[in-house]
């Protein structure tokens, strides 16, 4: 008997400019990876239900893009897109990470996986960009605005809309 | 699900560490400000200044108790962010649990091929 994992994904903030989440899945990580990077796969899940996916396209190789495009049922669409940094079957993915829409939230998504006893733990890790570094700001009105940026991430999350 | 008007100025309270390291004195009861110059090694201009703009936001409020000010903590405004947080953690969730139940119907595909 397996146990029922729904639900079960730890969220973490390790700093103000990263989001963590963590999740286990009773599947070797082959099958993981795939469900991860093939677009017949990412189609079965990545939208909600009710909601259309009308791209979904995946160039897995270094300097390769990916974008995901859903129109949700009251016709919003949400565009996901990025770039592959770094890719290391069947265990690590590195990309760029970008909610169109929200051009300041590109964040760098590193994605983790390992497996243990045909369990494979997922870790995916979204770093948003210090623009503290970038505008020469203060250390603190720099972390401010990182949370600024996260929050408008977790936002278009919730309600991808534009902002007003 | 758009956020309550306050909730970014209660992010924008909460990003800056030093501000949350007054919260965090704040949580063992009221203090004045001396106290807290004291717990957290700032100059007294640098506390007075975040504990206007967490009292701006309602984090904290003050009274008078003789010659000093006292501030304490009102953790029920944390509540828009506890919510929020939680709303993106049903998000969260539901992708990676749609993600679970697909790789269990791949696999049960798998096994009765």
């Amino acid at each position: 008997m397996t146990p029922h994992r729904h639900g079960s994904a730890v969220i973490e903030f390790p700093s103000a400019l990263e989001i963590l989440t963590t999740r286990e899945f009773d599947a070797p990580i082959e099958l993981v990876f795939d469900v991860l990077t093939k677009p017949e796969h990412v189609r079965q899940w990545f939208a909600p239900f009710d909601d259309t996916m009308t791209v979904c396209s995946i160039d897995l190789r270094v300097g390769g893009a990916y974008h995901f495009v859903f129109v949700t049922k009251d016709g919003r669409e949400c565009s996901f897109r990025g770039t592959y940094l770094e890719i290391e079957r069947p265990t690590r993915i590195v990309d760029t990470w970008l909610f169109e829409g929200w051009p300041d939230a590109e964040a760098v998504e590193t994605v983790d996986l390992h497996e243990t006893d045909g369990v494979t733990q997922l870790k995916t890790n979204l770093a948003f960009r210090d623009q503290a570094g970038r505008d020469h700001m203060t250390k603190f009105d720099g972390q401010e605005d990182s949370w600024d940026k996260m929050e408008d991430y977790l936002r278009s999350l919730l309600d991808p809309r534009p902002r007003d | 699900m758009p956020l309550a008007p306050t909730t970014p100025d209660v992010f924008k309270a909460i990003a800056e560490e030093h501000r949350r390291e007054i919260l965090d004195a704040l949580m063992a009861g009221e203090k004045a400000v001396g106290a807290i110059v004291t717990d957290l090694s700032m100059s007294q201009p640098q506390v007075s200044k975040h504990l206007r703009v967490l009292s701006e936001v309602g984090l904290v409020t003050c009274r008078a108790d003789g010659r000093h000010r006292l501030y304490r903590l009102e953790p029920e405004h944390l509540r828009p962010l506890r919510d929020w947080l939680s709303k993106y953690e049903q998000a969260v969730n539901d992708r990676l649990d749609r993600m679970d139940d697909y790789l269990k119907h791949v696999q049960q595909q798998g096994e009765s091929q």
